[in-house]
């Protein structure tokens, strides 16, 4: 609990990605609406790791869907790196997806008709036309091995995601979510769908990355042990936003 | 590139997708084996019927035809001389063929008397090909009796054994000439043999050598039947029934002669020129060339006709069968489309949470779409491709296959004694076999369009919560 607390301190972090206002109702058939944000301010440092908190329902998984881009807000701003992106167009949404952020799913979410390394190298695959992805191809199964080296698995390498056991296929969509080269790493509940030490080790990968490689890491999770772990906790309640300390509150 | 991979990983492992090609690859299959058989039915058909007639055919109006056809043919040569490579007049009527049985009885045909001088209608068509002996030898056509057929009649036995100064000896002669006549007739092959369902042979009920009798209307006012005696000298077996069952070829100056339209000597009247051209030459534009030079010679009306216009009624017949065959089995592979556009479907909801991670890495919407649209063209090409070799394979071993049903079934599935063919006739035409591969994928590929639209248009939040 040392480390974050001195990370806090770093002089040189600014603002990496910020939100401001964000509203989102869903709306279920015609006339049902569920407003889930209700104005969320959100901000995160570079090279911080921040875990959202709170029960269920509360908001967290849709405002990492919304600063992930993978959803729109129906009222509020977005930015990275000072640059508003939620109002972006599609195209450059799917840019920014692919380049600036790195995914990790409770689910895994692996690709099962390919193998590890494949699915390590899913966002190069997206990002690469065929003639690019051939002519780089060596360089980047090299990479892909070594982000899959990073997570402890460069023997699965060819194992299908039916052959990993739980943590090992989360181990694998984290070296995914990395080897995009990205900005930030968004994870939804990555800890969710396993085991106490499963999870445990899956989190210190996470923090030890965080660490290394000064990756911005924004962890949606209802578990408050992992939570501790993260620099900063933001907790929701009722769509709207709380801050606290994780040393504090340990 | 990724969509490329996923294509190729999606067709590896998705056996269900690959049973829906089959309906494809039987559609393909059999459009192919169809229309190859067709083909070769059609091409067959049309030597055949090419044979039989010359490139283009001058005919006057009047079955009593026209007297000056040498001047008319000098005017084909003037005009077309270049590019004709042969002319043959010809006589042609209706009549009707009395064929004499050895137990008294006698069989009485409806049939088309043709007038020919068999060296000139050797050079036009293919007539020489169709000309045959009873056992099937082709023959060189001519209408020469042989003397020993005469000889061996019973007044010909008569006649070797009585001098020739004897008052019978004249009398004798005549009775020869009347079992034998002098005049050879080349009889079609329907006309002169019997079928008999289940024999391996044909009966001839007009054997070689036997005597016929042709009744046929002179000219004249008032027209009159006219009757002769012919010796059969030869068959004429083309292939096609129509015309192995009606033809009657007869010497032109014998014919001409008997119709009192000529004097027997070379002198008298046609009622057609069968023209043939030079290979290479263009058909229609000579016939209309000959056309607009013959409507000079009007009040003497001419028709002048390609073989192809002759026997229109029967090649549009043909070309209309394929046509609406072709329809009908395109059917097949619209609903094997159908199947495709069901198990896309099944696919992309099966896939929903792949397409949500595939979004959330970035893929764009068209890139997503571009999975689905490769994986149908790949599963079609596939399709369409294991059909197209399955098609061609099944035309190459048709006949082969045929002999197997046959020996496995009891039956005959192509009898060559209806169809006049020794096997089934097979033609492959690479662009038949291009157009429906192509119009295969196309359907295939059609069918995969809303699900890949589906697909691509997923929003990614609920992509990936689906359950």
């Amino acid at each position: 609990m040392i480390l974050p607390m001195i990370r806090k301190g770093l002089p040189q972090m600014k603002t990496h990605l910020n939100a401001i206002g964000l509203k989102k109702t869903y709306h279920k058939g015609r006339s049902l609406e569920v407003p889930v944000l209700h104005g969320v301010d959100f901000s995160i440092e570079r090279g911080e790791m921040v875990a959202i908190v709170g029960a269920s329902g509360s908001g967290k998984s849709t405002l990492l869907h919304l600063l992930g881009l993978l959803d729109g807000p129906d009222a509020g701003e977005i930015h990275l790196n000072g640059q508003r992106i939620d109002n972006l167009p599609d195209r450059r949404r799917d840019h920014l997806r692919n380049e600036a952020f790195g995914f990790v799913f409770q689910s895994y979410h692996l690709m099962p008709e390919l193998t590890a390394l494949e699915n390590v190298l899913m966002p190069h695959l997206i990002r690469l036309s065929p003639w690019k992805w051939f002519s780089e191809k060596r360089k980047l199964k090299r990479e892909g091995m070594m982000w899959l080296e990073r997570v402890g698995l460069e023997k699965r390498a060819r194992h299908k995601p039916s052959e990993l056991s739980g943590g090992e296929m989360q181990r694998t969509a984290i070296a995914r979510a990395l080897s995009g080269n990205p900005q930030l790493i968004l994870a939804d509940e990555p800890t969710g769908n396993l085991d106490a030490e499963t999870g445990q080790s899956v989190m210190k990968l996470l923090r030890d990355l965080n660490l290394e490689q000064s990756m911005t890491m924004i962890v949606v999770t209802h578990d408050l042990n992992v939570a501790r772990q993260a620099d900063r906790v933001v907790r929701l309640n009722q769509g709207l936003v709380e801050t606290y300390n994780p040393v504090l509150a340990a | 590139m990724y969509k490329y991979l996923l294509c190729w990983r999606y067709l590896k492992t998705r056996y269900i997708a690959l049973a829906s090609v089959i309906s494809v690859m039987l559609g393909v299959a059999t459009m192919i084996v169809v229309n190859s058989v067709m083909a070769g039915f059609a091409h067959t058909m049309r030597d055949r019927l090419h044979g039989i007639l010359a490139d283009i055919v001058v005919e006057s109006y009047d079955l009593d035809g026209f007297w000056n056809w040498k001047e008319v043919q000098d005017m084909i040569q003037q005009e077309c001389g270049d590019l004709v490579e042969a002319t043959a007049p010809t006589m042609e009527t209706f009549g009707l063929l009395k064929i004499y049985l050895p137990d008294g009885q006698a069989i009485t045909r409806q049939v088309m008397v043709i007038g020919i001088r068999p060296e000139d209608r050797a050079k036009t068509g293919d007539f020489v090909e169709f000309v045959q002996d009873d056992k099937g030898q082709k023959v060189e056509p001519s209408f020469k009796v042989p003397d020993a057929w005469k000889n061996n009649s019973p007044a010909g036995h008569l006649l070797a054994e009585t001098p020739k100064d004897d008052p019978l000896h004249d009398i004798l002669r005549q009775q020869a000439t009347e079992q034998v006549p002098d005049h050879g007739a080349i009889v079609g092959y329907a006309l002169a043999t019997i079928h008999r369902p289940g024999a391996t042979s044909d009966d001839f009920i007009a054997p070689p050598g036997s005597k016929v009798a042709l009744v046929y209307p002179q000219a004249g006012r008032k027209p009159q039947a006219a009757y002769d005696d012919y010796t059969v000298v030869g068959y004429f077996k083309s292939g096609m029934s129509e015309y192995d069952s009606m033809h009657v070829y007869v010497p032109l100056e014998r014919l001409q002669f008997m119709r009192m339209l000529g004097d027997g000597k070379g002198a008298g009247a046609v009622n057609q020129i069968q023209v043939q051209v030079k290979p290479g030459v263009d058909i229609n534009e000579v016939a209309n060339r000959l056309q607009r030079v013959l409507d000079g010679r009007r009040p003497l009306y001419f028709r002048v006709a390609t073989w192809e216009q002759k026997q229109g009624p029967l090649l549009e017949a043909v070309k209309i069968e394929q046509f609406i065959l072709n329809v009908l089995l395109f059917l097949i592979i619209a609903v094997a489309g159908f199947g495709i556009l069901a198990i896309f479907s099944m696919i992309v909801v099966e896939k929903t949470r792949d397409i949500g991670v595939l979004k959330s890495l970035g893929a764009s919407t068209g890139g997503v779409r571009g999975i689905f649209l490769s994986y149908g063209l790949a599963l079609s090409i596939v399709g369409c491709g294991a059909g197209m070799i399955e098609g061609l394979l099944i035309v190459h071993y048709l006949n082969d296959i045929e002999k197997l049903i046959n020996s496995l079934t009891g039956t005959r599935v192509f009898n060559p004694d209806i169809y006049y063919f020794s096997e089934i006739p097979t033609l492959v035409e690479p662009m038949t076999v291009f157009g429906i591969v192509v119009g295969a994928i196309l359907i295939a590929v059609t069918a995969s369009i809303w699900p890949a639209h589906r697909a691509s248009k997923l929003h990614p939040v609920q992509a990936l919560r689906f359950e």
